[in-house]
């Protein structure tokens, strides 16, 4: 969830609650001011129509005074003096239906001894209607109020983020080995400048680390290729010497197998470290059933050797651009190692698609986890030769052609898919 | 036979030289662009070795200087691994073949042979040992006049055994020369055992001596003469 949308909601929820609350409380505070003036003018009525009947000892019709609904009643005998205000349900005959009124009723002994009651019934149906009316109107003005104040604050953060988006923006895009260090836009607010500057600094102390990393990679495996050329040939001369005996050309033997083995090291580390500096940037169209069948070919007295049966399957043909000796890297890797950890007499099976390619072979299951397969130096148990550069070169040319790779392990086949 | 090395480094150098030497050949080493250049201008060659990459200039320009001189001097690169432009430039500047670093000293001895057996137009291009006669033209091969009908990497095989005669070849060697260096697998022991058995099984029959001799481990060499 986006941070302006979770704020969002959250404003909007708080000021809906807020605004029901609020409106209760005001309507109870209207109720309460016009039932406190209806009941006061209920009151002076009261006082009136007693004045009257004391001034006047008899009891007038005060209906035509007050235009509502008024009894007094003349009692017999004295009463207590009661007096109370309350609400009532009474039928209107104008209306034809039942109405709320407020009802006064008061006892008293004034009239000549004699007791009386007054009632006077005012309706509330207007002050409810009033009271309805000016709700509604304040409630409007509240929605009102709400949604400019949301979209209000939706904009202003919707603008107010802009540089912080972009930031996120600059930062998922960035990769590490391109030219250019990490560059954000400035701004003139403080809280987005500040990382942003940190965030700079730092991309620039780890590119440089990396850039540093690169370069000593690359010179170190540089620079061994010419002592291990070296040793190599003197090996190859030493061995020439005719008095050398079985123990000594032992010994000679197992250090040249060590050289060699450090050569491919070398070389393989070279390469990695090459794809990486993006020397190979020519590329051109290439036929990938071109190079499966001339790699296959390469490859077809070791796989017959073997008892490996290779099976090819070339649904759609398959062209790629990119450059014509990674993309024999790539392909030789890829079989060499179906060969390597097949199983005696299995199968490899080649299939071409439109937009992947897959090489699967017969094996035993891996003892490692397969989400380490592509890492350099992962060799198996099996063969202790391997130098275990083979897939991390795989996902280096993968990685430098946007490629994806992925790989599965079912019913004893293992697959590497390659998707373009 | 004359051949210059142009190769800056000096015990890399040495080795070449020596391994070269042995076959009689007259081979004289530089280190410098500076000094390949002086001896190309004064002295012929049969062959000429040449690293891309020298301190004071390009093995490339040497190539360039020679076929200047309107020179027939074969011309091998040898040059550090991958290095593709210098190998499409190398070659289509006019030089005969392109050896990656490191490489084998019997791989580059048998190219040098190779290209001195092409260059040699005037004398009859074969490659004789004893009782076995070559003709690599027709890549056609005879053991005491009786033909003999080898599969490709048979014949790849004894062409290497014969530019590398009396000297021990490792199984490494020999699977590069005969498979390239993508073949680093162990099992490529066994296909070079089968190849080599195979070889010694055609030669024999047709007569021929055994010639080639299993080295502790190491490798195996071609020769006459017992170990």
């Amino acid at each position: 969830m986006k941070l302006l949308t979770r704020t969002s909601r959250y404003y909007l929820i708080i000021s809906i609650v807020a605004y029901i609350l609020s409106g209760l409380i005001f309507y109870r505070l209207l109720d309460n001011i016009f039932a406190k003036q209806l009941d006061g003018t209920l009151s002076e009525e009261k006082m009136l129509i007693e004045e009257t009947i004391n001034y006047a000892d008899s009891v007038p019709d005060f209906r035509s005074v007050f235009g509502h609904m008024i009894d007094i009643t003349i009692l017999n005998s004295p009463q207590h003096k009661v007096e109370y205000i309350r609400d009532t349900l009474m039928y209107d005959g104008e209306r034809g239906s039942f109405e709320t009124f407020r009802h006064l009723f008061a006892e008293n002994t004034s009239i000549q001894g004699k007791g009386y009651t007054i009632n006077i019934y005012k309706p509330l149906r207007d002050t409810e209607k009033l009271i309805a009316e000016i709700v509604i109107a304040v409630a409007l003005l509240f929605i009102g109020l709400l949604v400019l104040l949301v979209l209000v604050n939706y904009f202003i953060a919707r603008r107010v983020w802009i540089p912080f988006y972009r930031t996120i923006n600059s930062l998922t895009h960035y990769q590490i080995n391109q030219d250019k260090p990490l560059t954000l836009t400035k701004t003139d607010i403080y809280e987005f400048n500040h990382p942003n500057e940190a965030l700079e600094k730092m991309s620039k102390k780890i590119r440089q680390d990396y850039i540093n990393l690169k370069e000593f990679n690359e010179n170190a495996a540089h620079e061994l290729l010419t002592p291990v050329a070296i040793i190599k040939s003197k090996l190859e001369l030493l061995i020439q010497r005719e008095n050398l005996d079985e123990q000594q050309l032992r010994m000679i033997s197992a250090v040249f197998e060590a050289t060699n083995r450090m050569s491919k090291l070398n070389q393989g580390l070279l390469l990695i470290s090459k794809i990486d500096n993006n020397q190979f940037d020519k590329t051109e169209e290439i036929d990938l059933a071109q190079i499966f069948d001339k790699t296959l070919e390469h490859f077809e007295e070791m796989s017959e050797h073997l008892g490996i049966v290779v099976s090819k399957n070339y649904l759609h043909p398959a062209k790629l651009t990119m450059n014509p000796i990674l993309a024999e890297i790539l392909i030789t890797n890829l079989v060499s190692n179906a060969i390597r950890h097949n199983l005696p007499s299995g199968r490899i099976e080649i299939e071409l698609s439109e937009s992947s390619f897959t090489v699967s072979n017969t094996g035993q299951p891996l003892k490692t986890d397969p989400s380490q397969l592509f890492e350099r130096f992962r060799k198996s148990e099996n063969n202790p030769e391997s130098v275990g550069l083979g897939l991390a070169i795989v996902q280096k040319i993968i990685n430098l052609y946007r490629m994806n790779v992925t790989y599965t392990y079912h019913d004893g086949i293992h697959t590497l898919k390659i998707s373009y | 036979m004359k051949v210059l090395l142009i190769e800056d480094e000096k015990e890399l150098s040495s080795s070449i030289t020596e391994y070269l030497q042995r076959e009689n050949y007259l081979c004289e080493a530089v280190l410098t662009y500076e000094d390949a250049i002086e001896k190309i201008n004064l002295y012929q060659y049969d062959c000429i070795i040449v690293d891309i990459n020298l301190p004071d200039g390009s093995g490339l320009n040497v190539i360039r200087a020679l076929k200047q001189l309107k020179s027939e001097t074969g011309i091998i690169i040898i040059s550090a691994k991958n290095s593709l432009d210098d190998k499409v430039d190398g070659l289509g500047i006019g030089a005969d073949d392109y050896l990656t670093k490191p490489f084998h000293l019997p791989e580059l001895n048998a190219r040098v042979k190779s290209i001195i057996r092409r260059r040699n137009f005037g004398g009859i291009n074969e490659i004789l040992f004893n009782d076995i006669r070559v003709l690599p033209e027709n890549m056609e091969v005879t053991v005491n006049n009786h033909l003999l009908v080898l599969t490709k990497k048979e014949y790849d095989l004894l062409i290497f055994f014969l530019s590398n005669r009396d000297r021990v070849v490792t199984k490494e060697a020999i699977a590069e020369h005969l498979w390239g260096d993508e073949m680093d697998m162990a099992d490529s022991f066994d296909f070079i055992y089968t190849h080599i058995k195979n070889l010694r099984k055609k030669i024999m029959e047709k007569g021929g001596e055994d010639y080639i001799r299993t080295i502790y481990g190491m490798g195996y060499k071609f020769t006459d003469s017992a170990v």
